[in-house]
């Protein structure tokens, strides 16, 4: 019984930090550099496939099946989605930054798309199977399986964290917070802004594209339908819940977000007859989609997060926005 | 000349966008109806705040505003005009993408339909310039006609007092001498006006009383004709010292 | 070239211009990509639904289709009583969640956030309550008449052109010639200056929700009586949505309008060379095309 458990705990743990890898990539756009992305399934969805494609078998229908090794594949699958950040983020970033949410929401549609009638290539909605997992060979036994996974998983996100706070306190990343906090400033030390914050975007992009490709193996089939919008929609949560612009507050909104997201859905199944399962679905979406205001309204920072990040993309703010705002009122 | 009633009173006046930063700190003044005050001061001073916290745009922190008797510090900004305070912003104070006739459209929809058609005629045999092409896109106007259609604009509903900040900001000598003509015309039509200026001379030459602003507080104020050659004015503004500095070895 | 293409794109471009006036304005005076906008489209359509519904169940008069038209005058008196229904769910939500987060000071970023969470919370509470299948107004089945040069179009197809004509000009009518009109130029140019003339921006805000909403809500009912009804339906619009007000430039209602039809022409002519599948990504090509040849689209001004 015992196994079981510990089995399950492996798989959810393992998932969550799937999704924990998404939140620092987005941390890197939005918590150091302030890039809205609404496309995250689009730039995972290219990191799966393409690792797909470099590792599974050949098959007689589709292209692909290099059957190369695994690492191989997640590198693949981080470059493509790195380089696809790099070209919508050259396209949008000089303009507003909701053209940027457009573009990127658009390229999610777009990848899914792709992913669904290319069928030569992505095996359409059928998707790609037998994608190899690490640790193959011990797939006989559960539990030293899951637990090898899980393993992985701990291994890249230590890596990734590493990697990620190192960059914070590099020079890359600390002209990276003087064009955050006072661009002009920067500009006149001869920084480029534009440069610097494509680059931020395209290392998100990667590590979400990473992301996917560690996703795929972990369950070893993808189809299009794991990549709808509602993948940016979770990870934009766990990034919410956790703290945005901290690196801690991404893995563990993840965990919590991952872990709310499948006691909510295990509660509102369990109101609802059999039959009325999508019904239960809505409402637990529903319900997280009001969560999420309400975070959004009461406390933006989320749980990790610092007053500072949040506040410092407030930027210049419209007069637009000051109209609601209530007139100060003066002290008697 | 000027009457002995109170047109717009501050009293203890702290404004600021940031409340933990004030940037008027305290400041009293009275104009009284029909004067023609201006307020100099020093770049930085809060001259340009503290109109913008009289009419609305800039939070008032503590301290009051009040026209004549009624007491507006916390009428929200499109309101006071209804009372009768117009305001003339620096720049930006003219709608560009639309035409001169729909700018004084706009602003005369506050007035009673009837008063309305009466009211923009009248102002356009008051501007004649505005008048020639009615349906040309305000931001295809020059400077000095933009000023022209700004100040023309805030007549429209009769307004008691009328603020303008730096009128005379990016126009040529010849065309300040013509804003602020008008200005002393409308002024002796009965209108109270308040003017913040970077132009000291012009300014004094139009004005009653000036009062002069530094850092957010009312340092001086006299009567615009000596003001010219006080020599306070010249220290307020340079920032001279009235005890020399010692000077260490 | 199957001239039916042309008018598909026409029927299809004139729900989505429909839809980008909405975005446009909202986009141009509240400042904010409102991804929530294609959640009025389909509660507008479920709205007038259920109203319709009722009214069949009141009275079967109701439901009988008038003349060559496959809907009885249920459906007007309901599209009508939808269009206040929207127009109310939309300053609800701006009251319960975008309101609140202007007063908060909140940025761009955190609206468009929201936006999204709320397109989430609405499309999905559609789906709770009407569940995912398809629904229709009528089960009546109309027949194309032809129109001359190999086009043919249904009564019903016809109403809804003329329909989105007559709103486009009333919609230019009233933001050119009328004082409300006027006041939401004025803030979509400068909300301050809109408050120093005068301008209750509140009030401005209120209606251009309102406005904003009902046509989304017209082109809901629409798209229901020419296609289907189903909670997707609005989210499915977003991109096209999106692509036409950007296209049109923000803030041009005519160009929103003009942008919207080219949407659909260009999605019906990809769909005869490409396949109907790669339908969706049509908007997406026009929308990096136009982010890189000329952001400020048709009728909008260079930033």
């Amino acid at each position: 019984m015992s196994v079981e458990l510990i089995g399950y705990g492996c798989f959810f743990l393992t998932m969550a930090l799937t999704y924990a890898i998404m939140c620092l990539g987005l941390n890197v756009q939005w918590g150091q550099t302030g890039l809205f992305n609404v496309g995250i399934a689009g730039f995972v969805a290219i990191g799966a496939y393409v690792s797909a494609l470099l590792t599974t078998p050949d098959t007689a229908n589709r292209f692909g099946g290099f059957d190369m090794p695994i690492l191989v594949g997640w590198l693949g699958g981080a470059l493509a989605a790195a380089v696809i950040a790099f070209l919508i983020g050259a396209l949008t970033i000089r303009l507003r930054s909701d053209y940027l949410a457009i573009a990127t929401f658009g390229v999610a549609v777009t990848v899914q798309l792709c992913a669904l009638n290319l069928e030569r290539i992505t095996g359409g909605p059928f998707g790609i199977g037998f994608i190899p997992r690490p640790f193959a060979s011990l797939a006989g036994d559960p539990l030293l399986f899951s637990l090898f996974n899980l393993g992985v998983l701990i291994v890249v996100i230590t890596l990734l964290y590493i990697a990620l706070e190192r960059l914070v306190r590099s020079p890359w990343g600390r002209v990276l917070r003087a064009i955050r906090e006072d661009e002009t400033a920067a500009l006149a030390l001869g920084k480029s802004a534009v440069k610097f914050r494509l680059q931020a975007f395209a290392i998100g992009g990667g590590i979400m594209g990473l992301a996917g490709a560690v996703q795929a193996h972990f369950i070893g089939f993808i189809a299009p339908e794991n990549y709808l919008p509602m993948l940016t929609f979770q990870v934009w949560a766990m990034l919410i819940v956790g703290g945005s612009g901290n690196n801690r507050g991404a893995i563990l909104g993840a965990v919590l977000v991952w872990g709310l997201w499948a006691a909510s859905a295990g509660a509102v199944a369990g109101l609802f007859p059999p039959g009325q399962q999508a019904r239960a679905a809505s409402l637990q979406i529903v319900m997280i989609g009001v969560a999420l205001c309400a975070i959004l309204l009461l406390r933006p920072r989320g749980i990790l997060g610092e007053e500072k990040v949040v506040s410092r993309h407030l930027g210049k703010l419209s007069s637009a926005l000051r109209v609601d705002a209530k007139p100060a009122t003066p002290k008697q | 000349m000027s009457g002995q009633v109170v047109a717009l009173s501050t009293r203890a006046l702290v404004a600021g966008y940031e409340r933990d930063l004030p940037i008027v700190r305290g400041v009293d003044l009275d104009v009284k109806q029909g004067e023609l005050v201006v307020v100099l001061g020093p770049n930085g001073a809060g001259k340009s705040t503290f109109v913008k916290a009289i009419a609305g745009l800039v939070p008032i922190h503590s301290g009051t505003t009040a026209l004549g008797s009624l007491d507006i510090t916390t009428v929200p900004a499109h309101k006071k005009i209804r009372h009768g305070l117009a305001f003339v912003p620096q720049t930006e104070n003219i709608f560009g993408t639309m035409s001169i006739n729909d700018n004084l459209l706009l602003a005369a929809n506050i007035l009673p339909k009837e008063k309305r058609a009466r009211r923009i005629a009248e102002l356009y045999a008051m501007f004649p310039d505005l008048a020639a092409r009615p349906s040309l896109r305000a931001g295809q106007l020059s400077g000095g006609q933009r000023q022209m259609l700004a100040v023309a604009r805030a007549l429209i509903v009769e307004p008691s007092v009328l603020i303008l900040d730096e009128p005379s900001a990016g126009l040529s000598p010849k065309i300040v001498s013509e804003v602020f003509a008008r200005l002393k015309q409308i002024n002796e039509t009965g209108v109270t006006i308040i003017l913040v200026e970077q132009n000291v001379k012009a300014a004094l030459a139009i004005a009653d009383r000036a009062v002069i602003l530094v850092e957010g507080r009312l340092r001086h104020e006299g009567p615009a004709a000596t003001l010219g050659d006080d020599p306070i004015v010249a220290e307020l503004y340079l920032g001279a010292r009235r005890e020399p500095k010692t000077v260490t070895p | 070239m199957n001239p039916q293409a042309l008018m598909d794109g026409l029927i299809t471009g004139s729900m989505i211009g429909l839809g980008a006036i909405g975005v446009t304005l909202t986009y141009s005076i509240l400042r904010f990509a409102n991804f929530a906008h294609g959640e009025f489209i389909s509660w507008g359509a479920y709205f007038a639904l259920a109203v319709s519904s009722a009214l069949g169940y009141l009275s079967g008069g109701l439901l009988t289709p008038i003349g060559p038209f496959s809907f009885g005058w249920s459906l007007p008196i309901s599209a009508v009583v939808a269009v206040a229904l929207t127009g109310g769910l939309a300053l609800v939500v701006d009251a319960l969640l975008f309101g609140r987060l202007r007063a908060q000071r909140g940025t761009v970023i955190i609206m468009v956030m929201a936006s999204f969470g709320a397109a989430l919370t609405l499309r999905s509470l559609l789906e709770f309550i009407f569940t995912s299948k398809p629904a229709y107004y009528s089960k009546a089945l109309q027949i194309a008449l032809p129109l001359g040069g190999g086009l043919r179009a249904t009564p019903d197809q016809m109403l809804s052109l003329g329909l989105a004509v007559v709103l486009v000009v009333a919609v230019h009518l009233l933001l050119t010639r009328t004082a409300i009109g006027r006041s939401m130029r004025a803030v979509s140019e400068n909300q301050q200056l809109s408050g120093v003339v005068g301008i209750d921006v509140r009030k401005v805000v209120r209606t251009v929700w309102v406005l904003g909403a009902g046509l989304a809500c017209v082109a809901g009912v629409m798209a229901g009586l020419l296609v289907q009804i189903r909670p997707y339906m609005g989210f499915d619009l977003l991109l096209p949505l999106f692509a036409a007000a950007i296209l049109g430039g923000i803030g041009s209602v005519p160009g929103a309008m003009l942008a919207g039809l080219i949407v659909g022409l260009a999605e019906a002519f990809a769909v005869q060379l490409v396949g109907a599948e790669w339908r969706a990504a049509v908007a997406f090509v026009i929308l990096v095309l136009v982010l890189l040849v000329r952001p400020q689209g048709l009728f909008g001004r260079p930033e």
